[in-house]
């Protein structure tokens, strides 16, 4: 279902320009092209984060919640890592804005990747000394 | 923190499965407290304990250093 959100949001990005989204300043309006394309884009993308990110697993036991939390404790801890270089390196104004629109999904995304790899290392183990 | 699991699962014979369901855990949780990568919390070390019924401290030992 969260992948299915997230690959929903590709193709509004990709023909932006051919499915007549006029990306503009952001004139107030809520019904406006600009808020719109935002809505469709962001949020489909946010929420297939988060469905993907806190679905629960077949059996969810103490210790997945482990991993869960040592993963968003790294994921915290990188993506502001992340954040803090990337503002010291980049300055300009338009820079910036784009470093924290990156913030929007970067703590996710960290968390995705560190919790599966945590699973699949897990399982790994136990197929080595299956009994 | 050492344990006896392994031990007391061949007495009893049952697999790390059999054990896992019986406690509602997943086989991994069982497969990773064997092998001393995962220190279990008091709960499930008591129903560990309860399905060999055995007291806690002939399945789990405390170590030098812990």
């Amino acid at each position: 279902m969260g992948v299915l959100f997230f690959c929903a949001h590709i193709p509004f990005v990709i023909f932006r320009d051919s499915i007549k989204f006029p990306v503009t300043v952001d004139d107030g309006n809520i019904f406006g092209s600009y808020h719109v394309f935002f809505m469709i884009t962001t949020l489909l993308m946010l929420t297939g984060l988060v469905l993907f990110a806190f679905s629960k697993e077949r059996i969810e036991d103490e210790q997945i919640a482990q991993l869960r939390m040592d993963s968003l404790q790294w994921a915290v801890y990188l993506s502001y890592i992340l954040l803090i270089v990337c503002l010291a390196v980049f300055s300009k104004k338009q820079d910036i804005k784009d470093v924290m629109h990156m913030g929007i999904w970067v703590p996710l995304l960290i968390f995705i990747v560190l919790f599966r790899w945590k699973m699949f290392r897990n399982s790994r183990y136990t197929k080595e000394d299956a009994i | 923190m050492k344990n006896n699991i392994r031990i007391e699962r061949a007495f009893k014979n049952i697999t790390q499965a059999q054990l896992a369901e019986l406690i509602n855990v997943s086989r991994q949780t069982i497969n990773t407290i064997e092998s001393n990568r995962y220190v279990p919390s008091t709960i499930l070390a008591l129903k560990i304990a309860r399905v060999f019924g055995k007291p806690l401290e002939e399945i789990f030992i405390l170590e030098e250093g812990d």
